[in-house]
């Protein structure tokens, strides 16, 4: 598919220029070929547009919103620009290749040119002001995507980047200083501009979610942010983008956009206690006793900045069984867990606290955590033990 | 010192393993950067096929995510360090002197060392492989990923380690390429006289020399901050993982140009040889090659559009990334007025010469698109980015390159390549080419991001990624076929003659394989393209040149001595930065084994700086009449040491001035005026 679709086309023109001055048995030879050229070059921009599939979920095309939207319009002006200047340029280097061949006798040399100042100063100077042109341009949308439009009403999250997941806090999601906490699932409201901070505890990571924003790192020791806003409801697909690791590739995470009065409901409803069925109740007492599941994890609100350091300190000082886990209040209301890379069912649940290893490689939970640290990675907790746990789990809601 | 070399004295096979390795002749340590440079780059192929079959399928499990992460980061490392530069640098090594029509280098010795060095640290790097410890940070490494707490195993130690061997051999090349195009022209040949590829090479070295002090701080910093508790790129240290980016970048842009520019410079040699017409607007490509060394300083915080540094830093570094468009479009347009009105010879060489322009249009044409910083924050990291270096690293450096193989083999060997099986080679890897990287565009676009060893099928990545993976095939078997041919060719009786393609170069009017001496007599330049000249006047004058130079006795030149020293330096080298990978952990003496390394080398130096001339030479048994060229300056006088032996400082005087010069002058650099031969034959030592 690649270059090819690009050669057909600028074949067919070249070699239909070629055939205005050439010998008639030439013209003849190409004419019969002429037919599936076309239909070569037909194919290829089928292909072409094809390829960019706009549908695909993390696609740059089939955007949403206003700054995925002007970064799309820059590149797809930017597009045809390459494309005309490919197929000229191309085209002229096929044309000089296939025109100036050296032909059986020519014994003579060819006309030793050196050079042609005229010409030289325009293909310098053609370019430079198509450049500036484009420079400013991109200047300008520079500019205008830095910072949300002025006086829009903004909702603020801090995302915090993780070796392996995402975390996000938002310190007033309801306008009444409501603070959650959550993970790898990002809720937020349509139409409505959103002030992402950026943060990271550890390594540098880079948040993404093609259809809304272009990439912005996640760096230590820096305070960045981008926004962005979503003009349709529906689920978003990000992905870290910036290598951290064994597992940057299982990075991912989710930004489902509601309609206002849904994420109105969930940002009010949200870490209200759960209803714990006997077993459930079980289960609790594995995940703060005997699974040790507590140390890292939350499930009951937002961490004290206390709880969070400590962490991240344990983290940092290694074999102390200590990382930063995902934050689990309201865990059953997500549709994927993991950083968003499996359905959250009872079965994919289930496997992961067995034996998270086999469900993505590396993770610190596997790693880190007392239970698992058994010769074959397999939780050391019973049966009924897990099945109360993952009980407890899907009654967060 | 001066005991030591007195017994040990200088080798002098001229053939055998000893005479390879203590060789300090340009031609064969050419030769040895070539087919060391080819065999890591078999290598760094066999870690793209990891990666390609891994990616193959969505969900694959072929390898680890730690085996993947391994394999990208030695794949990109081995192909940057360890094969695009030293082929480079093979050319250089082969090509220079003959085509400024010198005997040798500047520094001969520091030649041979510059070779043991990057052989050494290229086995450093991938010895890494046998501890299982090979690094997996990515090519560029980078902080605070590569700190303790996340990469605790030695790998980024190996890395760093291997990558500051390297800038030693880097830079010591670099400066022996510098003094060598700057002062060891044939009389005549003034700047603007050099060929395309020479100067190409004088930019190129240059910015080594600027670039790897650069690099080599930050790998020096981040030595520390893994051994010895540094804070450099330590967040919670009050470090800046940024600073390592900067640092990385800034050597890394001006090193894309180091990796790009001495192929650009191959094809400027090709593209008229095959078109029998000179370089359309030679001072303009020349000038452009300029122009893009210094502007690649100032663009390198394109690689950091999405770190956060504000608007007004991107937007400087977004007009001045767009701008040095400018000079690369020039030059393909000049490629082009090249081959216009030209008869074409489609030779292999002439094929990849060919197909480096037209590839490098389309990793031109990407790389104004991630100038763009808006629509660059959606492509950055993703296989765009991956698509786009491999247009300009393999379309491009890469096909320059075997454009250079196909079109100097038959000089360095005396014959010719297959040209059959080369043009197969050719279609197979523009097709192959083609087939894996462009794909590579729309996966990015369609929002693959880099570096992930693997990725779910609900993305809709699964049929370009098999389409890439089945185009490494094509380039499998290209490269096989290109093994080959080398082997068909290898094994036939010469048949090249001296000139096969009437090539406007200096090196084409000796014969091939070149004479130890290069040039029996050292050629007076009148003007671009001399070969070219001369060929044609005598061809107007009725008796065609059909013969290369006649060859001489070799003994009646005197040519650098072999010698030991600089493998010796090497090794130490080699053991001095390898030691730093064993912790005795004792208290004061954590690391012994640098300073035996240290040791070495240090003996190595003080032995090369004493070292007597070979023994033939040593007595004055010269034969100067035949060693002389055009316009050799008088040797006023040899000291002699008190200890014996000859000091290298040879004191010249200009007949005409009569103003005291360095040895290494070939011309009168005050007056320029004629100057009579010398009394004693030059003495080129390093």
């Amino acid at each position: 598919m690649g270059l090819l679709p690009f050669r057909g086309e600028e074949s067919r023109t070249q070699r239909a220029r070629d055939k205005k001055g050439n010998t008639t048995h030439m013209s003849k030879r190409l004419s019969i070929s002429r037919k599936h050229l076309l239909l070569l070059g037909l194919t290829a921009i089928l292909l072409l547009v094809m390829a960019c599939a706009p549908d695909a979920k993390q696609s740059t095309f089939g955007t949403s919103g206003p700054v995925a939207e002007k970064q799309l319009l820059l590149f797809n002006v930017l597009l045809w620009v390459m494309v005309a200047v490919f197929i000229l340029v191309e085209g002229v280097l096929l044309y000089a290749v296939i025109k100036f061949r050296r032909r059986p006798g020519q014994t003579e040399l060819p006309p030793q040119t050196h050079g042609h100042t005229a010409l030289e100063i325009t293909w310098t100077i053609i370019p430079t002001i198509l450049i500036l042109g484009l420079g400013i341009w991109s200047t300008i949308t520079l500019f205008e995507l830095d910072q949300p439009p002025a006086g829009a009403d903004t909702l603020e999250v801090t995302a915090v980047g993780h070796q392996w997941w995402w975390e996000f806090e938002y310190p007033d999601a309801d306008g009444n200083g409501k603070r959650i906490t959550t993970a790898n699932e990002l809720r937020i409201p349509v139409d409505k501009a959103i002030r992402i901070n950026l943060r990271s505890d550890d390594i540098i990571h880079s948040f993404w979610v093609p259809k809304l924003a272009g990439k912005v790192d996640v760096v230590p020791t820096r305070e960045n942010y981008m926004w962005f806003q979503a003009d349709e409801t529906g689920i978003f697909y990000g992905q870290c983008a910036e290598f951290c690791g064994t597992a940057h590739a299982q990075m991912r995470f989710l930004v489902q956009v509601l309609p206002q009065e849904d994420y109105l409901a969930w940002a009010e409803g949200f870490g209200e206690a759960p209803v714990l069925s006997a077993q459930a109740q079980a289960g609790q007492t594995v995940f703060n006793g005997t699974g040790g599941c507590v140390v890292c994890h939350t499930a009951n609100g937002s961490d004290s900045d206390a709880v969070v350091a400590g962490r991240v300190q344990g983290f940092m000082t290694s074999d102390t069984g200590i990382a930063p886990g995902p934050n689990l209040t309201d865990l059953a209301t997500r549709v994927r867990f993991g950083a968003g890379i499996v359905d959250l069912n009872r079965q994919n649940l289930r496997q992961w606290l067995r034996d998270p290893e086999t469900v993505k490689p590396g993770n610190y939970m596997s790693e880190r955590a007392a239970i698992y640290q058994t010769a074959d990675g397999r939780a050391s907790l019973s049966e009924s033990d897990i099945s109360s746990l993952l009980e407890y789990l899907l009654s967060l809601k | 010192m001066a005991t030591l070399t007195d017994v040990i004295d200088r080798p002098t096979s001229q053939s055998g393993l000893w005479s390879w390795i203590t060789t300090v002749d340009h031609k064969r340590i050419g030769v040895l950067y070539g087919v060391t440079a080819f065999i890591f780059l078999l290598l760094g192929g066999v870690e793209a096929g990891v990666i390609r079959l891994q990616l193959a399928v969505p969900d694959n499990t072929l390898v680890d995510p730690d085996t993947f992460n391994q394999m990208f980061t030695m794949h990109g490392t081995t192909m940057i360090f360890l094969v695009i530069m030293p082929l480079s640098a093979s050319f250089f090594n082969f090509v220079i002197p003959l085509a400024i029509g010198a005997r040798d280098v500047a520094f001969p010795r520091l030649n041979a060392f510059s070779y043991w060095v990057f052989l050494f640290g290229g086995l450093l790097l991938n010895a890494s492989f046998l501890t299982n410890q090979a690094p997996d940070a990515g090519w560029f490494s980078y902080a605070n990923l590569t700190e303790k707490p996340f990469s605790a195993n030695q790998g980024l130690d190996y890395w760093a380690l291997g990558l500051q061997v390297l800038g030693v051999s880097s830079l010591a090349a670099a400066f022996n390429f510098v003094v060598t195009i700057v002062n060891l022209r044939a009389p005549g040949m003034s700047l603007m006289r050099m060929p395309l590829f020479v100067w190409m090479t004088l930019v190129t070295s240059i910015l080594l020399v600027l670039a790897f002090p650069v690099i080599t701080v930050g790998l020096i910093e981040l030595t520390f901050d893994r051994n010895f508790g540094t804070n450099f790129f330590v967040p919670e240290g009050g470090g800046d993982p940024i600073l390592w980016q900067h640092l990385f970048w800034v050597f890394g842009h001006p090193e894309v140009y180091i990796l790009i520019l001495p192929a650009m410079g191959i094809v400027s040699e090709v593209l008229p040889t095959f078109s029998r017409k000179p370089l359309f607007g030679y001072p303009v490509v020349v000038f452009s090659g300029v122009v893009i060394g210094i502007m690649g300083w100032a663009v390198w915080s394109h690689h950091m559009f999405t770190v956060g540094l504000g608007p007004v830093a991107v937007s400087v570094f977004m007009i001045t990334t767009m701008l040095i468009a400018v000079p690369t479009g020039v030059k393909i347009f000049n490629w082009i007025g090249t081959l216009w009105g030209g008869q074409i010879d489609l030779k292999t060489a002439m094929l990849f010469a060919l197909g480096f322009v037209a590839l490098f249009i389309v990793g031109g044409l990407s790389g104004v698109s991630h100038a763009v910083a808006p629509s660059d924050n959606q492509q950055q990291d993703t296989y765009y980015i991956v698509a786009h270096i491999h247009y300009v690293l393999f379309g491009g450096a890469l096909f320059g390159i075997f454009a250079g193989v196909y079109y100097w083999f038959p000089k360095v060997t005396g014959k010719l390549l297959h040209e059959g099986l080369g043009k197969l080679h050719f279609w197979l890897y523009f097709i192959g080419m083609n087939v894996t990287f462009f794909p590579m565009h729309y996966l990015g676009l369609n929002g693959m991001p880099r570096r992930i060893y693997t990725y779910a099928s609900e993305f809709g990545w699964d049929g370009l990624n098999l389409l890439a993976s089945l185009g490494y095939l094509v380039l499998f078997v290209g490269t096989l076929l290109f093994i080959v041919n080398l082997m068909i060719s290898l094994r036939k009786e010469p048949d090249a003659g001296h000139d096969p393609w009437d090539a406007p170069g200096l090196e084409w009017k000796i014969a091939s394989p070149p004479p130890v001496y290069n040039f029996a007599k050292i050629p007076q330049v009148e003007g671009l393209d001399q070969y070219w000249i001369e060929k044609r006047r005598a061809e107007a004058e009725g008796h065609p040149i059909t013969e290369p130079e006649a060859l001489v006795d070799p003994s009646t030149i005197h040519m650098p001595s072999p010698s030991y020293w600089p493998l010796v330096t090497a090794i130490g080298v080699l053991i001095l930065a390898a030691g730093m990978l064993v912790d005795t952990g004792w208290d004061y003496i954590r690391f012994p084994i640098p300073f035996i390394g240290g040791l070495i080398s240090f003996i190595g130096i003080v032995a090369w700086a004493n070292e007597p001339p070979a023994k033939e030479h040593a007595g004055g048994d010269h034969h100067p009449e035949a060693a002389h060229g055009g316009g050799h300056l008088a040797v006023a006088a040899v000291a002699e040491h008190p200890g014996g032996g000859a000091t290298h400082s040879v004191r010249l005087l200009c007949s005409n001035c009569n103003n005291q010069l360095s040895s290494n002058f070939r011309f009168c650099p005050y007056c320029g005026g004629a100057v009579e031969d010398p009394a004693e034959p030059h003495h080129q030592e390093g």
